[in-house]
């Protein structure tokens, strides 16, 4: 059951305010992925504090470097349901877990952050992973 | 303390391995543990040997990617626990390990970009994408480049389709029909060019890449993992 909107809303405006697209429609997630020019990450954004409150400032962090993602998207897990399921359909043969980060290059699935990677790690942690991802494939 | 929830085990909302003095370790994410138990939801569970892997190559498995979810909420018996471990710090550990690895002591060969295509003729047989030739010489090399060894292609009763593909490396062998590439031969037997006629051979790289991939125009049905067909 979805956690009611105005719990949630300070989770999506915490990446969208940093500029990353929410994408709210299996609709608008096909639409993103379409262009498979360059780099493009997704991230699946949730609730959860264990994870998602260090994976947020740790997603804005690393896009303050200077090799990074051309677009950059979020999906919210447990919210927009449809989209979430139209993105994972994307990492399909990756368990899903969320909060979790995925790097595509040209439309091919290049790194993959799952939630266990990001559980209990500090903002600074989580970007220098995602950092190191964007150096090999940005 | 937990993680988030004062009233939570520290482990909380962590993936962590528990393992056990049994056959059997699971991996979920923690909800709480005390002296009693330990509490997992979303979690699986694998017994060593099943499926032909052991606890080690399932948990190394899993540090990649995740699990899949089997189980809901699962209580174990602390009495049966030798371990609690991140899964996060599993993957770590791996990570750190490859990286302290010594470079190859293997010869690197600096191979021309390959051809797309066979020869012509009879070698129109079957065709082996850049990438598969690209992966077929190294595989070649790394086991020591012996002369005369190339791709032997071929097929064999099994798989759930009906046949299933052979790959392997091989020299030539009396009957074997030949298809010469820049970098090696790929050799068939007689009785396999039938349902290879026309196959195709590519490799597919990255995180969600396949291997090895066939691509069969003689194959009516073919499984979902690709490795089998019917004709």
């Amino acid at each position: 059951m979805p956690y009611p909107e105005a719990l949630v809303a300070p989770m999506r405006a915490e990446l969208t305010s940093a500029g990353i697209k929410e994408l709210r429609t299996a609709a608008d997630v096909d639409a993103f992925m379409a262009d498979k020019n360059g780099t493009a990450m997704v991230i699946v954004n949730s609730v959860c504090g264990c994870a998602a409150g260090g994976a947020r400032p740790g997603v804005k962090l690393s896009l303050q470097h200077e090799k990074k993602p051309a677009r950059v998207a979020t999906v919210f897990a447990g919210q927009d349901t449809e989209a979430v399921a139209k993105a994972r359909g994307y990492f399909a043969d990756i368990p899903p877990s969320s909060p979790c980060v995925a790097l595509f290059k040209d439309g091919e699935l290049v790194h993959f952050t799952p939630r266990h990677m990001i559980e209990g790690r500090d903002p600074k942690s989580i970007a220098a992973e995602l950092v190191k991802a964007f150096d090999e494939n940005c | 303390m937990g993680t988030f929830h004062d009233n939570k085990s520290a482990l909380h909302g962590i993936t962590v391995v528990v393992d056990t003095k049994g056959p059997k370790v699971y991996v979920g994410r923690c909800d709480d543990e005390d002296q009693e138990k330990v509490i997992l939801v979303d979690a699986d569970i694998h017994e060593d040997g099943v499926n032909g892997k052991t606890k080690a190559d399932y948990v190394k498995r899993a540090a990649k990617f995740g699990v899949w979810k089997k189980y809901d909420h699962l209580v174990i018996p602390r009495a049966e626990v030798t371990s609690i471990t991140r899964l996060g710090d599993v993957h770590e550990t791996a990570v750190k390990a490859e990286a302290a690895k010594p470079a190859p002591i293997a010869p690197v060969v600096e191979a021309p970009a390959p051809k797309a295509l066979a020869a012509t003729g009879e070698n129109f047989i079957v065709t082996l994408t850049p990438g598969a030739q690209t992966e077929v010489k190294r595989l070649i090399v790394e086991q020591g480049d012996k002369p005369g060894v190339g791709l032997r292609l071929g097929v064999k009763g099994g798989g759930c389709s009906g046949f299933s593909y052979k790959l392997e490396f091989d020299v030539k062998k009396d009957g074997d029909v030949v298809v010469p590439y820049e970098l090696f031969n790929v050799y068939l037997d007689r009785k396999s060019t039938v349902y290879l006629r026309g196959i195709s051979l590519d490799f597919q790289k990255g995180l969600s890449g396949k291997g090895f991939v066939f691509s069969n125009p003689n194959a009516t049905n073919t499984c979902g993992c690709g490795e089998s067909f019917s004709v």
